[in-house]
């Protein structure tokens, strides 16, 4: 009977912790950068840049974004294969509903679309093992919004938010510095912060952050620049 | 049975003409925590539904039960009696029994034809603990147990029972 | 439940409704279910005849009743008085949690069902609701009621009436001194019994 839960599941269920999840088995899936910060009136989402295979790069410009629609963003990290497959099913479904409807789902509504779908793939044959920060706008409440959701569907709406070793070194930075009604240039501070630290500490290079800005004019990508080196003490 | 990998703590308890039900609202993996904004505490008209457990579960498993309990509510035009809704958690989560939802739910409602409070709690597969005084469940529960034991008395009044879990 | 019509679609119906009330109902919930409930689901296994291929419609009228837990009408008049300031209660006209008591549906072979205070189906039922418009009255005894139908039936049917033809049903609150036992905690009595023959008669000689 258990063959039929899904791996993740079935492997040490012992191991999960509640509220949250355990460990993946890809390589190098931990190394992959997800960022997100709200403000004021944006949200940052910001992907490290670097695709890689084992131990290799295998681009050093790789968009881990996709626009869901005018106003919302989905960041993804996880297995090769099932990030980009996932997301472009989210992607469709969503476009198709403002398509059908005239009008875009609310930034809470997909969220807890996107969540329901790999909920739902969590306990089928095949699971998918992706991570994602859903960054949007929400045009009725006027707010910024950001959500977390991690591979086993656990969904939690969020002022700031990383996954993958981004999270241990950028938490504490933002528990510290984040407020919720910083203006985007002390957003844009707080980010740099966070990516330098990400290149101080962690031990692999991960080609520099792509970063998007979600306000209620849209989404746009933000110039960012990371050639410069950060003393390591 | 497995038992659910716990995370979240969740309290109910009995006063006098009264219920109470208290839960933590941190959502974390281990040690690091991810969000200080999650509820495990889902109202059901006159009941109160705690889940601990496996984020992903609280989640689905208490979507599935605004499900039920509205589909309920449309049926038989009235709210469900808190021990009418442990019966259908109960068959609910044993339907699940050979790949469960890793919760361990915790229920808190008065009746409203008989006026009296009712508590009772779950494991994973439905099996209902009815009490008379106190449930607790979650990684807490050990630690929650002790307090409850300590401190619970009959008729309590409603505020010395919530006051019990600051 | 008794019917008028077809007597071998009378006995699946029975069937259908038993199983429902279980799988539907009991084996999720742990309780039976509420009257107009168990109507709703024999309504709809009625009107799915009329609306699939293959098969013919249930050739059967019902009348359905019941007894459920909750306040019952004289309860709550009375609940009314003491409390006639107060904000406004869920009343149990409103079908609301506390509507209790017993209660009378009618089910059609087309599927639609409906609520009576009194009512007759079959060959001569318009004779025997004109009858029974007369005669009923709210708030009536159950020896009353017994009475009054015994004379509605036998205003209207042919043949001769005696404790083997006739059969009295009564669906009302727990019995509990039908039970055969005293002293059990929680033990409730029977809320339907059947008067047997020799009751019947004794009723009949009473007309």
């Amino acid at each position: 009977m258990s063959s039929e839960w899904p791996d993740t599941l079935a492997a040490a269920p012992g191991q999960y912790a509640a509220c949250g999840r355990g460990e993946e088995h890809g390589l190098g899936v931990h190394w992959e950068v997800l960022l997100g910060i709200t403000g004021k009136d944006f949200t940052i989402i910001a992907a490290s840049k670097a695709a890689m295979r084992g131990a290799t790069v295998l681009k050093a410009s790789d968009d881990k974004t996709r626009a869901l629609n005018s106003h919302s963003l989905m960041a993804f990290s996880g297995e090769a294969g099932d990030t980009v497959q996932f997301a472009e099913f989210i992607q469709a479904n969503i476009q198709l509903y403002s398509m059908r409807n005239s009008m875009e789902l609310s930034p809470s509504a997909t969220a807890n679309f996107v969540r329901g779908e790999l909920a739902s793939a969590l306990r089928s044959r095949r699971p998918y093992t992706v991570n994602l920060l859903l960054g949007g706008y929400d045009e009725i409440a006027d707010k910024p919004t950001l959500y977390w959701i991690d591979y086993l569907a656990s969904l939690a709406p969020v002022p700031y938010a990383a996954h993958g070793y981004a999270q241990y070194y950028c938490l504490s930075l933002l528990d510290k510095h984040h407020h919720p009604d910083i203006d985007f240039a002390q957003g844009m501070k707080i980010l740099r912060m966070c990516s330098e630290e990400l290149k101080r500490r962690l031990p692999i290079d991960f080609k520099g952050l792509m970063v998007k800005i979600i306000t209620k004019d849209g989404i746009r990508e933000e110039e960012y620049a990371d050639d410069q080196n950060v003393a390591v003490p | 049975m497995i038992p659910p990998p716990d995370g979240g703590a969740c309290v109910a308890m009995v006063g006098k003409d009264c219920v109470a039900i208290a839960c933590d609202l941190r959502l974390g993996m281990q040690a690091l925590t991810v969000s200080n904004n999650f509820p495990k505490i889902f109202s059901y008209g006159d009941v109160h539904l705690g889940l601990t457990g496996l984020a992903t579960d609280v989640s689905t498993v208490s979507d599935l039960f605004r499900y039920k309990v509205n589909m309920y509510r449309l049926r038989e035009e009235r709210n469900i009696s808190p021990q009418t809704m442990a019966n259908l958690v109960s068959s609910s989560l044993y339907e699940r029994r050979f790949g469960p939802y890793f919760v361990s739910p915790v229920i808190a409602g008065i009746n409203q034809t008989s006026g009296k409070p009712f508590i009772c709690g779950f494991d994973s597969i439905g099996c209902i603990d009815f009490a008379k005084d106190f449930i607790v469940s979650g990684t807490a529960s050990d630690q929650l147990f002790g307090t409850c034991e300590g401190l619970w008395e009959p008729d309590l009044v409603s505020c010395a029972c919530s006051g019990d879990m600051g | 439940m008794v019917y008028s019509g077809m007597g071998p679609d009378y006995r699946v119906l029975v069937d259908k409704a038993r199983k429902v009330s279980h799988t539907g109902y009991k084996r999720v919930y742990n309780e039976y279910p509420p009257t107009r409930i168990l109507v709703q689901d024999v309504a709809r296994v009625m009107q799915e005849a009329t609306q699939s291929g293959g098969v013919r419609p249930y050739g059967v009228s019902l009348l359905i009743a019941g007894w459920d837990d909750g306040i019952e009408p004289e309860a709550e008049g009375k609940d009314q008085e003491e409390h006639d300031e107060e904000k406004k209660k869920i009343s149990g006209k409103t079908g609301g949690i506390l509507k209790g008591g017993p209660s009378l549906y009618q089910v059609d072979p087309s599927g639609s069902y409906f609520p009576w205070k009194a009512t007759a189906i079959g060959k001569s039922a318009t004779s025997a609701k004109t009858f029974l418009e007369k005669r009923y009255t709210e708030g009536l005894e159950l020896e009353d009621a017994i009475h009054i139908a015994l004379l509605t039936l036998k205003e209207t049917i042919e043949g001769e009436m005696n404790g083997d033809t006739v059969e009295i049903g009564i669906v009302g609150p727990p019995e509990d001194r039908l039970l055969g036992f005293e002293g059990v905690e929680g033990a409730q009595g029977p809320r339907f019994r059947k008067l047997s023959p020799q009751e019947v008669e004794d009723y009949l000689t009473n007309l």
